[in-house]
């Protein structure tokens, strides 16, 4: 799941940025010690030199990309500074220091997650206030499947009394446009469902095409329900916007290779055909043993980027 | 009564009405007999015309069937005043035999013939729907010992294409079964793509069954070449530009029940909100530059030749 990627990644990279931050501070009160230490001990060498090693050790460890291990497992950095024994009185003091650094990086960690979480609930009342700018007067407009940030963003143009149809094509084999339909007439806005097939004849009498995907690759392409591929190139032919709304978790920075392939599941074929009805085909009587019948039930579409018109995103 | 078979959706695909058509015809002038005091060919000509409105009332007219009956009324109009009336009956039976097989029949024998040469082995063919040529085609490739592939495109909501997957798996073809939404993911793996039509309009619009202009053009953007398979008598001198011109609508019923699937029954009430409207096409217009080439009776001709076809086919027919 690719969305799920993204987050766990901006979950690393701020239990990251939290410690870097924290060692941030934690090398400027080293530093301050240190000249304290220097000042106290003003006819010793062995100070500076230490602290000086303590100071490099502790910028390397900011520099190098911290373990989470480390960070998270309170095992004592300062085990790279046992070699001196004068340390150990300040590796004692490093260490209560340690565990208490961590339980307050846990902290901070905690609150930013809270904030992503946050950032990705609202992400949808971002997106539908852009939505008067795009839908003026009379439009039309195409969809395919159900996309809760599609639904909020047609609310939000009904709410600012913009008038629009909508047409909705179904998305077999899950047909979540009929509950998507049903919850856009609630709304009062004048729906009519088609079915996939008819998306070519319908385009032509259409203004514009809003969907939302499952997640938005490097190169601008976009994974989508199956049968957006067929809709875009439709739009693209009769020269109608293409525009894809999606909350910015949904970006990812991986790269499409083999999209097909890849990034694809098949679902059951149960969906399609009935295993009692086709039950007399599957027998594997031939020769290469290989059986008659196939069936092949993707979930997901690749949207090349040139198809999409603009993206829609929360930032 | 073939009005009701009609109706109920037993007969269905282009041939398949015409054909039907026809032999209801044939039977009503084999029962006609002329009322006194009126001309054989003028009152012939009113009983066809109110059968024609009674299909029309069962089921709008296909196009092939529209060209039928032009033909017949034109016949029935050349009919010599001299004949008798057996003898009329006669005739007209006789030309209505011949147009079936010379039209119909033996030119699915040329189209088929003319098609095989075009598969080779290890191709993987795509099809949509059910046309009753494409099967043929494959079926006739398939006893011919070529190995290929067929990949059956289906959709909503008239599924036809499980009936030729039926057919096709119990002559041993080795077949895979997908619905048009996934057309994008199965298109790399094709070769060839095989459709049928039920009409071809004069700038080589194909107009056929909804769906058909999608997979059109899909496989026109991964560089896969395009064979529409029709015999010449569905030819029209109409041009549409687009789906929505003249279409048929089906039954919007359709669209809110899925077989087998009772638990997604949220359009149940459609009709009580005024707001919420269904609506099921039956065909769709087909540009022609995402044709590479219609096989017909005729012989192979890219679509802009099409015109051409019409007219000497016009020509041709009065002479039949």
């Amino acid at each position: 799941e690719l969305a799920v990627g993204n987050t766990v990644r901006r979950v690393l990279h701020i239990i990251k940025e939290e410690d870097i931050s924290f060692t941030a501070v934690g090398i400027e009160g080293l530093s301050v010690t240190a000249v304290s230490d220097d000042e106290c001990d003003s006819g010793n060498d062995d100070r500076p030199t230490l602290s000086a090693a303590v100071l490099a050790s502790h910028a390397r460890n900011a520099l190098r990309a911290p373990s989470l291990q480390t960070l998270l497992d309170d095992i004592p950095v300062s085990t790279a500074l046992s070699h001196s024994s004068s340390s150990a009185g300040d590796s004692d003091g490093k260490t209560g220091d340690k565990s208490l650094k961590t339980r307050k990086l846990k902290h901070d960690v905690i609150a930013a997650i809270g904030d992503l979480i946050e950032e990705i609930d609202t992400c949808y009342d971002q997106i539908s206030e852009q939505a008067v700018e795009h839908i003026h007067q009379n439009e039309v407009i195409l969809t395919l499947g159900r996309s809760r940030t599609v639904k909020e963003f047609l609310y939000a143009a009904k709410e600012k009394k913009r008038s629009f149809r909508v047409f909705v094509a179904e998305g077999a084999p899950r047909y979540q446009g009929h509950a998507l339909a049903k919850e856009l007439v609630e709304k009062g806005i004048q729906t009519t469902v088609i079915t996939d097939s008819a998306v070519f004849a319908m385009i032509s009498r259409v203004n514009m095409v809003i969907v939302g995907v499952h997640a938005i690759m490097a190169n601008g392409g976009v994974i989508a329900p199956v049968g957006m591929n067929m809709v875009a190139l439709a739009a693209q032919r009769h020269a109608v916007p293409f525009v894809v709304v999606a909350g910015s978790h949904k970006l990812c920075p991986l790269y499409p290779h083999n999209p097909e392939v890849l990034l694809n599941e098949l679902k059951s074929p149960s969906d399609l055909l009935d295993f009692g009805e086709f039950s007399n085909c599957m027998n594997f009587s031939t020769q290469d043993g290989t059986p008659l019948l196939n069936v092949a039930n993707p979930t997901f579409d690749y949207v090349p980027p040139k198809l999409v018109s603009l993206f829609i995103t929360d930032t | 009564q073939v009005g009701l078979q009609y109706l109920s959706g037993e007969v269905s695909g282009g041939n398949g009405r015409c054909i039907a058509m026809l032999l209801a015809f044939r039977e009503a002038i084999k029962d006609y007999s002329t009322p006194p005091n009126k001309t054989l060919s003028r009152d012939l000509t009113a009983k066809v015309s109110s059968y024609v409105s009674f299909f029309i009332e069962c089921r709008p007219l296909s196009i092939s069937m529209g060209n039928a009956i032009r033909f017949l009324k034109n016949r029935i109009a050349k009919l010599p005043i001299t004949l008798s009336e057996s003898e009329a009956k006669a005739s007209l039976q006789s030309d209505i035999d011949r147009f079936i097989n010379e039209k119909i029949v033996v030119a699915d024998q040329v189209i088929v013939s003319h098609a095989i040469t075009k598969v080779r082995d290890d191709d993987v063919l795509l099809t949509y729907g059910s046309s009753s040529v494409v099967e043929m085609i494959l079926e006739h490739a398939h006893e011919l010992g070529r190995k290929f592939r067929v990949i059956v495109v289906d959709s909503r909501p008239k599924l036809e294409g499980q009936g030729l997957l039926r057919r096709l798996v119990a002559k041993g073809i080795n077949c895979t079964y997908t619905h048009i939404n996934a057309v994008s993911y199965i298109m790399h793996e094709v070769t060839r793509v095989f459709l049928g039509a039920s009409s071809i309009l004069s700038n080589g619009t194909v107009y056929s069954r909804v769906g058909t202009a999608s997979v059109a053009m899909v496989a026109h953007a991964f560089g896969i070449p395009v064979l529409v398979c029709c015999e010449a008598y569905k030819f029209h001198e109409r041009v549409q530009l687009d789906s929505i011109c003249a279409n048929e609508l089906g039954d919007p019923d359709v669209i809110s029940k899925i077989p087998g699937r009772a638990d997604l029954g949220d359009l149940k009430n459609w009709a009580d909100n005024e707001n919420l409207q269904l609506l099921n096409l039956t065909y769709d217009a087909t540009p022609s530059d995402y044709v590479s080439m219609i096989i017909t009776d005729y012989g192979m001709l890219p679509p802009t030749s099409v015109p051409v076809i019409v007219r000497e086919y016009r020509k041709e027919q009065l002479w039949v």
